[in-house]
């Protein structure tokens, strides 16, 4: 019996799949059926324009595992404090002096110090280029540009966490068991919520980013009336549309850095092996940082672009936890797995919602019986890397 | 492993010596006095029968949450101490064998004493069915999977079974009782529970001696030589998987006796992160490991960071202006408790029982202890 199954591997498992896509197709169909057309459309395209900040904050969780081989639990912390971050640059009209500036300075002096601080003490040219760094930046904050100054802070703060997290948390349990890792990331997750809270409080907080959208005169939400099978009416969020697009303009920024730049070279390079990375001359440790300082603003940009289109409150991290059935449909390592894995959770998740009204199906299940699936199924992802183990 | 050093002058005569848990005349006499000085301690309380006030009655409470979280942890310990399979579900499972055993007792009047079993073998298979994923991933992965069982299952109990659970809302258990005596008040179910967790540790602590014990250990060690060498990894896993799960059933049932009402907000994903965070703060694998963590991390939860509180709130807001005290007193908790967490991690990432055993072995070889 085992050997027929596997001469015959290559029929078989297309087989499984179909059965199972049948069967699948078979549950929800009367379901399905009973639904109007226009609603199947109007989730359809929610779905998609929700995915696309799935498949930034997903791109963020895949980037800090091919540096440090670590699922980030704190994923949707840096993306409530990068929101906040930018909330307070964007809406409060003065900034005093000092926050901006020491804001900069521990930035900077995270980002200098991370080959170790005794060399860049020593190094006058590393010093001079960080104070001018500082004073730069808290210029930058301080300009009466409230979206400039909201993204720079943003990427500051985003920063800032990014490199405290991989300092402080991770790489002093470089080589400990791996539930130590999982335990570490989910108690900076824990900290960064206290400090979250602390800073801004735990009340949901609008975040006004899409407004000069209504005052160039487009039209909020779109409206779209059906005709014939389609009858209904479509409704598409501006605030929605206009996330989507720029997640994905930032996605496509951030593949293009990793492709086109030599530091995304390098960080590939270090993502492939570590110990080649070195031996060629790179300085891994650098890149180890720099790569969580990518994660961090990305997923800081990810947090502004939900707190636009929704609110900021204490329910985005558990929308980061989403992501990360996004990661493993994908496939941990692949790149365009998060964008594919994002969308696609952002479907089920409005599919589902449709489907079983009045349950939260949509949020605290469906993506979670999905990765289910996938692990079970195909736990490699979509994209992923076929995982060879020796002793 | 350090267990087999002995005092010097200690010989083994026979294998039963040399297995015996209490090895020397001081481990039994120190064992079985510390039990039954525990075991003394509700009759000191001044709800007690004697009705002196020697323990103020908050320790039984205390005493009782420990012995009920360490009967919980200490299935995690078999599942990520000794198997090597990490779970961030342990909550949902003790959510299952709480709903299980409450709508046995409520809905068929079945007694505390025949719900408790079967409420933890059917947690028992809950979690079987969410360490089928182990069978192909491992490591972060199944520690995703087993979050999917944090979600997976209070929704279940939520929204589809809401007719029985009573969804959201609170749902009363009836106290146990046994010939007529009723065990409502907390003095009394002092005595279940703690000779239970003792049952349990002790059968923790036994299964990992015996050949599943030593065939988890191999598989946590490495899966692909445990499996070259004839064990059946797959098998195993779902032993621990279930191992585990039964004892988080049991801990559940407990709590939802014990307090008589049972919400899903006790089992949430927090509460799964604090069992592993006393799990690792205590020392996984080690026996022991589960009682130091579910200690250390209940002391510092419920009195260590309490007290720290006030001192840090009046500081804070002066330091930073731009603190709100209000946003303030609501935030330390979680940040100094992950700060501890993170803190701990650093310093003793092997845990509490780690350096316990550090310590007897020096103990044990002075004065030549290195």
């Amino acid at each position: 019996m085992a050997s027929l199954v596997k001469q015959n591997q290559k029929i078989i498992t297309p087989l499984l799949w179909i059965i199972g896509l049948i069967v699948l197709v078979a549950l929800f169909a009367p379901a399905i059926a009973e639904q109007r057309p226009a609603r199947l459309v109007q989730s359809g395209i929610t779905g998609l324009l929700v995915g696309g900040v799935y498949s930034l904050i997903a791109l963020g969780i895949v980037i800090i595992n091919k540096a440090s081989g670590v699922f980030n639990f704190a994923h949707g912390w840096m993306m409530l404090f990068g929101g906040f971050m930018f909330y307070s640059f964007f809406s409060v009209a003065n900034i005093s002096p000092f926050a901006a500036g020491g804001l900069a300075l521990l930035t900077v002096l995270l980002a200098v110090t991370m080959v170790g601080a005794l060399r860049a003490l020593r190094d006058g040219r590393t010093l001079l280029v960080a104070a001018a760094a500082v004073v730069g930046v808290t210029l930058l904050l301080l300009v009466p540009i409230p979206m400039l100054r909201g993204v720079v802070g943003a990427i500051c703060g985003g920063a800032l966490i990014g490199l405290a997290v991989e300092r402080f948390a991770i790489r002093p349990l470089i080589g400990q068991p791996l539930f130590a890792m999982v335990l570490m990331t989910l108690a900076a997750s824990e900290l960064l919520q206290g400090i979250t809270q602390m800073i801004w409080g735990s009340v949901e907080l609008p975040l006004a980013v899409f407004s000069p959208l209504r005052e160039m005169g487009i039209p909020t939400p779109f409206r779209f009336e059906g005709t014939g099978a389609f009858e209904g009416t479509i409704i598409v969020r501006t605030e929605l549309l206009a996330a989507f697009i720029l997640a994905l303009l930032s996605f496509a920024a951030f593949v293009a850095f990793f492709r086109f730049t030599s530091v995304g070279l390098a960080m590939r390079a270090t993502a492939e092996n570590q110990k080649l990375a070195q031996a060629v001359g790179l300085r891994v440790r650098v890149i180890l940082g720099v790569a969580w300082a990518i994660a961090a603003v990305l997923a800081a940009v990810a947090g502004i672009l939900q707190g636009g289109a929704t609110s900021l409150s204490l329910n985005l991290p558990l929308l980061a936890l989403r992501a990360f059935p996004a990661v493993l449909l994908g496939g941990l390592e692949s790149v365009p797995g998060a964008l594919v894995g994002g969308l696609v959770i952002g479907l089920v998740q409005e599919y589902a919602n449709l489907l079983f009204p009045g349950t939260q199906a949509g949020t605290e299940l469906a993506p979670y019986v999905l990765l289910m699936i996938v692990l079970v199924i195909r736990p490699d992802g979509l994209f992923g890397q076929k995982r060879i183990e020796r002793i | 492993m350090s267990a087999n050093i002995r005092p010097s002058g200690v010989f083994d005569t026979s294998y039963g010596q040399d297995i015996s848990i209490n090895r020397t005349r001081g481990d039994k006499w120190l064992s079985n006095g510390l039990l039954i000085a525990l075991l003394l301690v509700p009759l000191l309380t001044a709800e007690g029968p004697l009705g002196i006030s020697l323990v103020p009655q908050l320790w039984i409470g205390l005493i009782i949450r420990i012995a009920i979280f360490a009967i919980a942890v200490q299935g995690l310990n078999i599942l990520i101490g000794y198997t090597g399979q990490i779970s961030l579900g342990h909550a949902a499972f003790m959510a299952v064998g709480a709903y299980t055993s409450a709508i046995l007792a409520r809905e068929l009047g079945m007694s505390f004493w025949l719900a408790l079993p079967l409420s933890a073998l059917f947690t028992g298979g809950v979690g079987l069915i969410f360490g089928l994923p182990s069978l192909r991933v491992k490591g972060f992965y199944l520690a995703m999977a087993t979050l999917a069982a944090q979600f997976i299952i209070p929704w279940i109990l939520r929204y589809p079974l809401e007719g029985i659970t009573g969804g959201s809302r609170p749902l009363e258990v009836p106290a146990p009782s046994l010939f007529g005596l009723s065990f409502a008040h907390e003095n009394a179910m002092f005595y279940i529970i703690i000779p239970l967790a003792v049952i349990m540790a002790l059968a923790a602590r036994n299964i990992a001696r015996t050949r599943v014990g030593r065939a988890f250990v191999s598989v946590r060690d490495n899966d692909l030589a445990a499996e070259l060498l004839g064990i059946n990894v797959f098998s195993y896993k779902l032993q621990a998987f279930f191992l585990s799960a039964l004892y988080a059933g049991v801990a559940g049932c407990l709590l939802a006796f014990e307090s008589n009402s049972l919400s899903l907000d006790k089992f949430l994903l927090d509460r799964s992160i604090e069992m592993l965070a006393m799990l690792v703060i205590g020392g996984a694998g080690f026996p022991l490991g589960p009682l130091f963590g579910v200690a250390f991390v209940n002391l510092l939860t419920q009195n260590i960071i309490p007290s720290i509180i006030p001192s840090v709130k009046g500081v804070l807001p002066s330091l930073f202006p731009f603190l709100n005290p209000i946003n303030v007193d609501a935030a330390l908790s979680p940040l100094l408790f992950g700060l501890a967490l993170m803190v701990f991690l650093i310093i003793a990432p092997r845990g509490l029982a780690h350096r316990w055993e550090i310590l007897k072995i020096s103990w044990k070889l002075r004065p030549y202890s290195h």
